[in-house]
């Protein structure tokens, strides 16, 4: 059989991977079938796309690197808080000196105290895996915690921020004429100024407001608390939180609007938009059902690749002191506080600075390889060679 | 066509394209009536406005291009209405639902993203027919019978890239039908399909056109499709209608200089011939279109007039309508 795959050229073989993608839509595709009989009858094109966008994944190490890194990420982001040692606020100074400024390995022993008691930490041996810092809090437990912060702030951010950029550019690139010069010289003004420093100026003035406004509103502040794994006395600290979010809401839109006007200029010279208008379908309903599904792919691309952006963004505010305040557990806010002990307590940078570059990385690496799989031709040429390989097994 | 009932009167339609290498005259003062019932032609060459001036009925020309003058008078239920004038939003219940379109490419006017079923469902959903897309869907099977689509219930839930251009051309056909509209402009429906199919698809029209009762505007380059479906036509060249007359005799008896041109050059298969004859010359320019009669730089009758004056609209015999020079004193024919 090999002689032969090796006549026909390339071949695509089933690997690991592929296996386990395949048991995975598999799985779904039962589900979906039991829920709703006749269901993967019915899309069996879309399942077999789905199929090729994960082969198409699969033959790409950086996405797979990606990948882990991400599902690394999120995992930790999910489960870190109830996993950790520690808590993030735990000031282990009082139980043991050796905590601060501990390096990475240091064992330190807590006493059986009332102190420990009301911290809710079991008396005994602990290794500090990556260190303490200056207050002998675990390093360990916080990156942990870090991650849900990121993780929180950059899902709150793309649940707003592109989104009006977004509309903005449909709305721009569809009426064209005047409505498209005053919205796209609105996103130049904001483009003009670097988006860090808008947002410096932004989360720096926003504070007040919404930490009264948080304090206004109980069901938003447990929310949020809860969002991001904070105690109920933290939630002064955690309005310098909300507040880099909202400021990132309002520096976040100007990219998506231009990249997604620029899609909808061809967009909208498509033969099916002008059909639709001419058999009397609102011009909303032709954005929103028939231009953005069609230009959706690159803005997807955009997406991935900018969550990485957001968590370095959030990262960088924290690190200028504008962003998350102690005691939130917060990568850049981590490396900020742990800079005045560089280079003698060095793990207090390295390590919540590895974190933040391996989940950026991480992103960047699924968005680049998303460009790949979504590209129609990439699967075409997949199927293709699947095809082939069908014809060489049944040819034994 | 003794009386006429009016459906849609279109008088002294000017539109510019103003694009950077100038002021394209697209249309150039057509005017034209459509009778209830009937199946109106519009032919030309490539260019020469066909489209513009059918995607100006409804106002569906957009930036760079500007409608300048003129009215379109749509007569809704018996009373005229100015559709230039109209809102937007009144304009929209018009289109699909009284006036609809017809286009030319089918895999290009379907959303690649969407089941057949679904854009059959939209239009009506959007024009109140049914209450849901689901309805719809439903309903859409019905639609796809009607114009002939085979196995419509399976066909129902295919994308456009799962069917053939025919079944396609049915489809856009169905959902232009859908809302049950006066009016079709058929903007040259058969031009991405091949013979066959063209004749079939035709032949649906016709039937379409007895059974629904419909008012048919057939947009084209093809002579045998206009003497097969049309009974009045009108030939447009570079943005103007030159001659205007019942089908019989627009064969029979062609009075302008292009559309004895433009009939000597379909070929005849009963007659042999050595060369194909074809129009001297080539389209004008429209951003410096000539001056007077646009056609005098290719006309082998052309006279000193043509090339200063606009020739005006003359009714050589009842119904039969021509704009040259040629059956006014100075032609002296």
């Amino acid at each position: 059989m090999s002689i032969a795959a090796e006549e026909l050229g390339e071949v695509y073989e089933k690997k690991v991977l592929d296996k386990l993608s395949d048991a995975v839509i598999g799985g779904f595709v039962k589900i979906a079938e039991t829920l709703r009989p006749g269901w993967y009858r019915r899309n069996k094109s879309r399942v077999d796309e789905w199929r090729l966008m994960a082969y198409a994944f699969n033959r790409s190490p950086p996405g797979i690197i990606g990948m882990l890194l991400v599902l690394g990420f999120v995992l930790v982001a999910l489960v870190g808080p109830y996993v950790a040692p520690f808590r993030y606020d735990t000031p282990l100074q009082f139980f043991d000196q050796n905590s601060y400024l501990a390096p990475p390995g240091t064992v330190i022993s807590v006493p059986n105290s009332t102190l420990a008691q009301n911290f809710g930490i079991k008396p005994g041996n602990y290794t500090l895996l990556l260190g303490g810092d200056d207050y002998g809090r675990d390093l360990w437990s916080r990156i942990l915690y870090g991650a849900r912060t990121s993780f929180v702030v950059a899902i709150l951010v793309m649940m707003v921020g592109p989104w009006i950029g977004i509309a903005i550019g449909l709305i721009a690139g569809y009426y064209g004429g005047k409505i498209d010069e005053l919205l796209m010289r609105i996103t130049d003004v904001f483009l003009a100024f670097p988006g860090l420093i808008l947002a410096i100026a932004f989360s720096a003035v926003l504070p007040p407001r919404i930490s009264a406004f948080l304090e206004s509103h109980a069901t938003i502040r447990s929310l949020l608390l809860t969002l991001f794994a904070l105690e109920e006395q933290h939630a002064g600290a955690m309005a310098y939180l909300v507040s880099v979010v909202v400021a990132l809401w309002l520096v976040w839109w100007p990219g998506y609007a231009r990249l997604v006007r620029g899609s909808v200029l061809s967009a909208r010279e498509n033969l099916y938009v002008e059909a639709a208008r001419a058999l009397g379908v609102p011009t909303r309903w032709i954005m929103i059902r028939h231009i953005l599904p069609n230009i959706l792919g690159p803005v997807l691309v955009y997406l991935t690749l900018d969550f990485g952006g957001v968590i370095l963004t959030e990262a960088g505010l924290s690190f200028l002191g504008v962003g998350a305040v102690p005691p939130i557990a917060d990568w850049g806010r981590i490396v900020y506080d742990g800079a005045n002990f560089f280079p003698n307590a060095w793990w207090l940078v390295f390590f919540p600075g590895l974190a933040t570059l391996l989940a950026v990385l991480g992103f960047n690496l699924i968005g680049d390889t998303l460009r790949d799989v979504l590209d129609p031709k990439t699967r075409r040429s997949l199927e293709f060679k699947l095809k082939k390989r069908e014809e060489v097994v049944e040819g034994e | 066509m003794s009386s006429c009932d009016p459906i849609i009167e279109v008088k002294n339609l000017y539109v510019n394209f103003y694009t950077y290498a100038g002021v394209v005259k697209a249309i150039d003062g057509v005017s034209f009536r459509i009778c209830r019932g009937e199946t109106y032609c519009l032919v030309g060459e490539t260019g020469c406005g066909k489209s513009v001036t059918a995607k100006s009925l409804t106002r569906l020309i957009r930036s760079p291009g500007r409608i300048e003058k003129g009215s379109v008078i749509y007569y809704r239920d018996g009373k005229p209405v100015d559709l230039l004038k109209l809102g937007e939003e009144e304009l929209r219940e018009i289109r699909g639902a009284e006036i609809s379109y017809i286009f030319q490419d089918p895999s290009s006017s379907l959303d690649p993203l969407y089941t057949i079923g679904y854009q059959v469902a939209e239009t009506m959903k959007e024009h109140g027919r049914v209450a849901s897309i689901k309805e719809g869907i439903r309903r859409a099977v019905d639609i796809l019978r009607t114009v002939l689509m085979p196995d419509p219930e399976t066909r129902v839930k295919n994308y456009p890239h799962e069917l053939s251009g025919g079944m396609k051309q049915r489809g856009v056909i169905g959902i232009s039908l859908s809302n049950k509209p006066r009016l079709v402009i058929a903007d040259e429906p058969t031009t991405a399909l091949d013979a066959t199919v063209q004749d079939q698809i035709m032949d649906l029209l016709k039937k379409l056109k007895a059974e629904e009762d419909l008012t048919v505007l057939l947009i084209t380059h093809n002579m045998g499709l206009v003497a097969d479906m049309c009974d009045r036509v009108a030939v447009m060249y570079a943005g103007r209608i030159v001659e205007e007359a019942d089908v019989f005799e627009l064969f029979a008896n062609p009075k302008h200089p292009y559309t004895q041109a433009l009939l000597r050059a379909v070929p005849n298969p009963m007659k042999r011939m050595d060369k194909l004859e074809s129009i001297p010359g080539t389209v004008p320019n429209l951003i410096f279109p000539p001056s007077g009669c646009r056609f005098h730089p290719r006309c082998p009758f052309a006279m000193d007039i043509c090339s200063r004056e606009r020739p005006p609209d003359l009714e050589v015999a009842p119904g039969h309508r021509v704009a040259c020079w040629l059956y006014t004193e100075h032609g002296g024919r």
